[in-house]
Formats: C-alpha cells, structure tokens, sequence
C-alpha cells in the first residue's frame, strides 16, 4: 500500500490504495467518479477507457504503481455540460440505448479523432472493434463519430 | 429541462444519508416535500404540483428500450403536458405497484391501455375545473402544453393554478381519448430523456450505487450444481488488506473488504478448489445428441390442420434437421446489487427487471414481508432477460445480513458468462411435402427443446397444447398457407439454469423455420421471396393457437423489402441475398433482406441489412429504428459469435474473448423502412427485431456459397473453399 498522486480531470488527486489496484477502482471506489465502467477487469470490452495525453487507455489494466504522476481525463472531464464534440455527435445521432458502455466508447472515439481527425470506415472500425456494446449501437456509433469528426473541423476552421 | 431522474436518484442512493429511503412509488407521489391537498394526483402515474410541475411515474424499467422516453411520451400526450417541463420518477414495487416487471416486449402495448386513460382523466379533470371557474361550457375549453384554455375569452390557466379544484372533482370513468390526428408527441423523433446523463457519465447504474459505509463483496460459486468446496486459503484471503470478512453463504463463499478491489482480491487468495464433478455431469455435446434423436420422436402436437379434401397426394418430401447452442446474454453491466439488511427491514438497490419478484423473495430470504423490503430500481446496463433473474439480490441480501452492513455485489465477467441463465439448446426436425406438380402442401415441424426453470414450474399447471405452444414460438405459428400441417414440442430435460433471453423461444425456431422455407424454395425452384409471398395467400387471418396473424402485413413487411432492395438478380461471386420474416405473435411483424460476403476462408461479413417493420402506431420512430438495428447486431452475435458449451456441469467461457459477441467491425449497413399501419395500438419493439435476422443471414450464406447452414454458430470451417 501506498500514497500516489494521479492526476484526474486536470485536479490532483492522492489516494492511498495498494499497488496493484487497477486504475478503474481507485476512480470509481475511492475517488467516486462512477462515470467510467467496469465491464470485463481483462481489457476486452473498453468499458474502462480513460484518456492519457489524448490516447484512450484502459483503466482496468493500469495498476496504481503505474497510474502514479500520470494524468488522466475521464468522461466526467470531457465536458461540464455536455457539449464536447462526440458528445454532441452522439446525443445528434441518437446513439445510447441501455447507454452502459457509452462513456467507454466516447473516450475510445476521442483518442481516434486525435489521430485521425477524418478517419475512414476502416479506421473507424480498427479503432472501435475492441470495445462492446451489448444493445447493438454500432451503427448510429459510426455515424457519429463522423458527426463528431465534421464538429471538430469546423471548430477549428 | 427533465432532471428529476437525476434529482430522485441523488435523494436516493447517492445522496445524503438521511434521505436513503426516498422513493418508493406511494412515499413519492405523497412524498414530504409534497402538501398534502394542495397538489393533483389523479391516480399512480400523475402528479401535478401547484407551480405547474408535471410529475409522471415510470412503471417498466429502463434497459436501453428508451422506455422511460415512450412511456412519458404517452402520459404528455393524453395530458396535453409541456414536453420541456415534465420531470420523471421511477416506481418502485409496493401495494400500489404490485405489477412492475419488465419483459415479452409488452411495455409500449401496455403502457398504451392504461396510460393514454390516466392522462386523459387527468386532462380531463383540469378541464372540467377551469370550466367551473370560468363559468363556461367544458366544451370551450381545450388543453395545451400544461394550461387549461378558453380560447373564445383568450383566458388560460396554468395547470399548477388547477390542481386545487381539480383535485376535488370525481374521476371520470371514461375520459375521451385523443386521436391520433391530433397527436402531438406520439409519434415525433423524441430524443432519450436521459441522453445527457448517459454521454457525461453521469447516468447511474445498479453498479453505481454508493451508499454511506457500504462495503464490497465477491461470491465464489460452485462451478457445477452440487460441488463442494475441497479447500480454500482463508488466512490467506485474510492477509490481503481491505478483506473484512469470508463468510459461507448458502449460495457460496463471500468475501466481503471496503473495496471492490480487496473483495476480487480477496476471493483469489482464497483459491478455493472445488471436488470434481460426477462423470454424468452435464455436457452440452452429450446433451445435443439427446436433443438430436428426441427431435424424431412424434412429442406433443401444438397444431394439426388435415389437407383439405381435394388436395393432392405428397409425391416427394424433403427433411432436414437444424441444431441450436447455448448463448449467455453476456450484458456489460454484469449482475450486481447493494442490499442494505437491518434487523427491521431491508433496502436495495438494483437494475432489475422484476422488481416486485424480487421483493418478494428478499422478503421471503429474510423472514419477513415485502413491504420491509424496499427495493430502488436504478438504470440497467444491459437487461434482455437476464435481469428476469433476480438471484443476485438474494445473494446480496444474504451477504449484507451476515456483514451486517451494506454490501455491494458484483458479479466478474466470468461469473456472468459461466452462472448466467442461459438461452437453451435446441434442434428442429422438419419435413416439406410437393404434390406431383411440385406444389408445396404439406409443413411438419417438431422443436425438442427445455422448458425455463429459473423459476420452478406450477406442477398443477395442464400441459395442453396452448401450455406446449407457450415453449415454442415460431413453431406452431408458422404463418404460411400449407394445405397439411402439424407442429410438435419434445421436451427435454436440461439441468443447468435456462430462462429467457432476448425473443425466449423464437429465434431457434424462427432461425429453423425460415431457413427450411427457403430449403423448399430451392427445391421448388423458386425464387425465395416470391415463395414466401405465394404462400402466404389465401385467408387473411389465421389463427395457431392463441395467436393471430394478418398475413397481409407479413405480405406488405416482405414486400417493401423486396422493393428497397432491388431483389431479383444474383449478386456477384462470393456475395449472396437472402430474405427472412415472422410475425412475433401477430403483433410485430418484421422481414430483412441481407447482404453477405463470403470469402474463401469461409468467413462471413454482414454487409447490408434492409429492414421493414410493422409494429402498429408508432410511438417514437428512433426508438422503433434503435431496436432494429440492436436486434440485428444481436443476431450476428449468435450467427457469427461464440457459443456456451458444458463440460463437468460448468459452462466453460470466460469473456468476450471466449465466447464472442459481434464488434464495430461486424456491423452492416442498415436501412429500416417503418411501415404506416392501421393497427390502432403500438406492439413491442425488443423482441421481434431478433428472430428473422439469423435465417436471412444464412439464407445469404447459401446463396454466396450453395451451402446449406443448418447449425449455429457459423464456423469459417464449414464455408471454407477446399
């Protein structure tokens, strides 16, 4: 057991928990951040992304020894109101059904974006194909994310 | 702007410690903060305070159907309420609210019976009460957007300026309904209520739920039915930091820490290994060659209609025999609950689709009545029958007892994949007889399957034929017009736990059905669309059982997709069309055409799906195109995904890694034609959509490859080109 400092949503924030608690706890047990979901604890569903620097990262694969001095936006962080881009994309294209794993792929589409800000049907797909959604979102999802790609351009225009 | 979701949850689960017990469905609506007298509350559904708030109860729990959007929609509609300004509350079960349980994709129908009245009669009311003051004929006055107006005098009241009078008038039996013309909300591209909650986050599952000084669980499960614990390391366990307790369970064996970390932590250290199961433990491939020989036996007829006199004599049958597997619904929220148990009551918080069931049998685990138990009903991540299932509450119950604390459970991925109730095996035997002039006249259908014992069966129940049609829709309801048919139900005894999952009975049915049409449509030599369209001539109406069915929508649902997609000619090498359609007990009646490519690895890719729907009034079209779109995906889960087996008793996947569910990357394009219906009352949406997409696919498959796919999942191997 240790205290580490991690940085969330750009707040510092020092918990005191055992090394090797994944990420995705110390979030939702000891912070109380519940935004981000614990779908598989294996890394095969992205329920638990996170982003690092932009990259989506999944926060049941992070051990606190490893979360340490890094910094980290979750999906309480994207936006006070709703109004980040893929979140705008994604209430325009009516995407949430049951709306569990959403966050998880909100943030997986923000790390694509940042790499591909026009991304093709086949970069969508490699990007978005490690995450599940049980309810079947997938394709208002791809539309989405290319509303979300048209927003980001024109903010930037 | 609607927050009151948001708002009863924080009073509730997540908020402060005095106001934990917040919202069960009577407390509400005479809640505290309510005056009593001073407020509207024409029955359990509507609330309407003195400041204009217009309150409605959701009674269905909302799963990803969009239902607390629909039913609201209904509710505004009759009430003539403010859209932007109505605020939500979930029921929970109580004497008021004895009938809660969501499932058979009944909500909208449901909703629609009693629902439209109680807006109404409220509507009403405010009416008859503005007319009073006014002194003026009811007639005069009309309603619109939360205010009673008199348009003759351009007089208006707010409805929070009625509630007073309005409360004191008698309800009308009979209010009027609106009709459909005049409709104002029923019917429009209605965004979920809860859509920003869920893209920030903040959207609060049973897995959310964080209540003062609650503590973690994790339930170690005997593998297979019957195993008992051979040894476990419970110093072990012990050491680890944050493990507060091991407690045997009549269930299995708990370990309870501060967090969820140190309870999966916990309950690794505590490595416990089970005794081996009995070599006649369950096994799935044992159990499909029993399901396989029980589908030649006559079983019980669920339909026999003789050949007319006249008809001609079978000059040349064909069969064939179609194998279903084992499928988890594998929700990504897995199974969870925080059951907070006192010596004189009991609170929980849960995603549950059968909120008074599980009252009930916390109530009973517990040794007392219902109403000490109070149950919260968070969002669902994910419900398609599992959460009918209310196992994992009784768990938490009986874990928060012994800790004498609150306690969440959670279920890991592989608890959820491996204690599921799962959707069982079954397999098809059939027959299709042509006369000499190669008609088709003759259907013979017999499903071998298990009935759900999630739940243990009324033994006094009659297994009559309307009992045995009950196990197997999309069997004795085939739509078509053949002159001789007889369906049949084999039951098969399965031991591990089966119950419903997303459309129960139908898809293996359905997934047999429509696939041996088109084996009859081949060789018929006919084309199979057109077939399916020649078959279903003759009456209109036909009834199998309890079920009714138009076949002039199925003929129309086939129709437009015939149009929409341009059926007719061959598509190129490696790509074929195929078609499927079923009415889901006369209520919603749905056909796909899809696209596929095979390539010659044999693996399969779902490239386009053109849907038509009739699901009678439409109360909102997304939700309608959302349920398509999911219930595609969901059957490309099952057509190209993975499977559960048994060995030893124990389903043996573990994730999503072993048992595969369909991705990003799997998802055709579709297009979804709702068809304008002159059904009077909207049908389910849930359900329906899964059934025929699994046939169409290998209805597709066959035309590609001229392979025949009569066992699910499909598997490269068997289309690969040798």
């Amino acid at each position: 057991m240790s205290e580490i400092a991690i940085t969330v949503n750009g707040a510092k924030r020092v918990v005191n928990v055992d090394d090797d608690t994944p990420l995705v706890w110390i979030l939702r047990d000891t912070l109380a951040m519940t935004g981000t979901k614990f779908g598989c604890g294996v890394g095969v569903c992205g329920s638990c992304a996170v982003l690092e620097n932009g990259t989506a990262v999944r926060s049941c694969q992070i051990p606190a020894s490893e979360a340490k001095e890094r910094s980290f936006v979750t999906i309480e962080g994207l936006s006070p109101d709703a109004t980040h881009p893929c979140q705008r994309a994604w209430l325009e294209e009516d995407v949430a059904q049951c709306g569990f794993c959403q966050p998880g792929m909100i943030i997986t589409a923000c790390g694509l974006l940042r790499d591909s800000p026009d991304p093709t049907d086949e970069a969508i797909d490699a990007a978005m194909s490690d995450s599940v959604c049980r309810c079947g979102t997938y394709p208002r999802m791809r539309k989405a994310i290319r509303r979300a790609a048209a927003i980001l351009k024109e903010q930037k225009s | 702007m609607i927050t009151s979701r948001r708002a009863f949850l924080k009073t509730a689960a997540f908020g402060g410690a005095s106001l934990v017990i917040g919202f069960d469905g009577s407390r509400l609506l005479y809640g505290a903060e309510a005056k009593p007298g001073t407020q509207f509350q024409p029955n359990n559904w509507i609330r309407i305070d003195p400041d204009g708030g217009v309150t409605l109860t959701i009674g269905k729990s909302e799963m990803g159907q969009g239902v607390r959007t629909s039913l609201a929609m209904i509710l505004a509609e009759e009430l003539e309420a403010d859209w932007s300004r109505i605020k939500l509350v979930q029921a929970s079960p109580s004497a008021v609210f004895n009938d809660l349980g969501t499932g058979g994709s009944d909500s909208m129908r449901d909703g629609w019976r009693t629902l439209r009245k109680a807006g109404a009669a409220a509507r009403e009311m405010l009416a008859t009460a503005a007319a009073i003051r006014w002194k003026v004929d009811r007639a005069s006055c009309a309603a619109s957007n939360s205010a009673i107006v008199h348009p003759a005098t351009n007089r208006r009241f707010d409805y929070g300026a009625l509630v007073t009078d309005a409360a004191k008038l008698p309800l009308p039996k009979d209010p009027p309904l609106k009709s459909a013309a005049g409709f104002k909300i029923v019917g429009r591209r209605m965004p979920r209520i809860d859509g920003r909650d869920i893209v920030s986050g903040k959207a609060r599952y049973g897995i959310d739920a964080r209540i003062p000084g609650m503590l973690h669980a994790s339930l170690e499960r005997p593998p297979w039915a019957g195993a008992k614990p051979k040894r476990m390391q419970e110093a072990k366990a012990r050491a680890v930091r944050g493990v507060r307790m091991i407690a045997k369970t009549s269930r299995g064996i708990a370990v309870v820490g501060d967090t969820t970390w140190a309870a999966i932590k916990g309950r690794t250290a505590l490595a416990v290994e089970w005794d081996d199961p009995p070599a006649d433990a369950f096994d799935s491939a044992a159990h499909a060659k029993q399901l396989e020989a029980a589908s030649r036996e006559q079983g019980f007829v669920t339909r026999k209609e003789q050949p007319p006199p006249g008809t001609g004599a079978v000059a040349k049958t064909i069969e064939a025999t179609y194998s279903y597997p084992f499928y988890a619904h594998a929700p990504v929220e897995t199974m969870n609950c925080v059951a907070d148990v006192r010596a004189d009551r009991c609170t929980i918080w849960v995603g549950t689709q059968a909120p008074n069931k599980l009252q009930k049998q916390v109530a009973e685990l517990l040794y007392t009545t219902p109403e000490k138990v109070e149950v919260n009903l968070t969002l669902i991540g994910g419900g398609f029958g599992r959460r009918l299932a209310v196992e994992y509450a009784l768990e938490a119950a009986e874990i928060s007892r012994g800790a004498k604390a609150p306690v969440q459970l959670l279920w890991s991925r592989a608890d959820d994949m491996k204690h599921g109730h799962f959707q069982a095996a079954s397999v098809h035997s059939l027959a299709g007889g042509f006369d000499a002039q190669g008609a088709p006249i003759s259907w013979r259908h017999t499903k071998a399957g298990s009935f759900h014992n999630i739940s243990p069966l009324d033994p006094k129940e009659v297994h009559d034929a309307a009992w045995y049609q009950d196990w197997s829709w999309g069997t004795y309801d085939v739509p078509y017009a053949f002159p001789a048919v007889q369906t049949a139900y084999v039951t098969v005894d399965l031991p591990v736990k089966h119950g419903p999952w997303r459309a129960v009975f139908a898809p293996s049915s359905v997934f047999a059905r429509e696939a041996f049409i088109d084996e009859m449509a081949q060789v018929g030599g006919a084309d199979p669309l057109a077939f399916r369209l020649d078959l279903l001539k003759g009456a209109d109406i036909v009834k199998a059982g309890t079920t009714t069915i138009d076949r002039r929508r199925l003929r129309r649902v086939l129709e437009v997709v015939r149009d929409k997609s341009s059926w007719g000619p061959p598509l190129a090498r490696g790509r074929g069309r195929g078609v499927a359609c079923n009415a889901y007990f006369g209520h919603t009646y749905i056909a796909y055409v899809v696209d596929v490519a095979v390539d010659p690895n044999g693996k399969v890719r779902v490239e386009r799906v053109v849907a038509a729907v009739d699901c009678g009034i439409v109360v909102n079209p997304i939700g309608v195109e959302q349920q398509i779109e999911g219930g595609i995906i969901w059957g490309i889960s099952s057509a190209l995904g993975g499977e559960i087996t048994f060995r030893g008793g124990a389903a043996q996947q573990n994730t999503y890694a072993d048992f595969a569910v369909a991705r990003m990357r799997d998802t055709p394009a579709v297009e979804v034609h709702i068809l304008p219906s002159d059904t009077p009352e909207p049908f389910g949406m849930g359900e329906p959509p899964v059934p025929p997409i699994v046939p169409a696919i290998v209805n597709a498959i066959f035309a590609a490859t001229g392979k025949r796919i009569r066992h699910l999942p499909i598997r490269a191997e068997d289309l690969k080109v040798t």
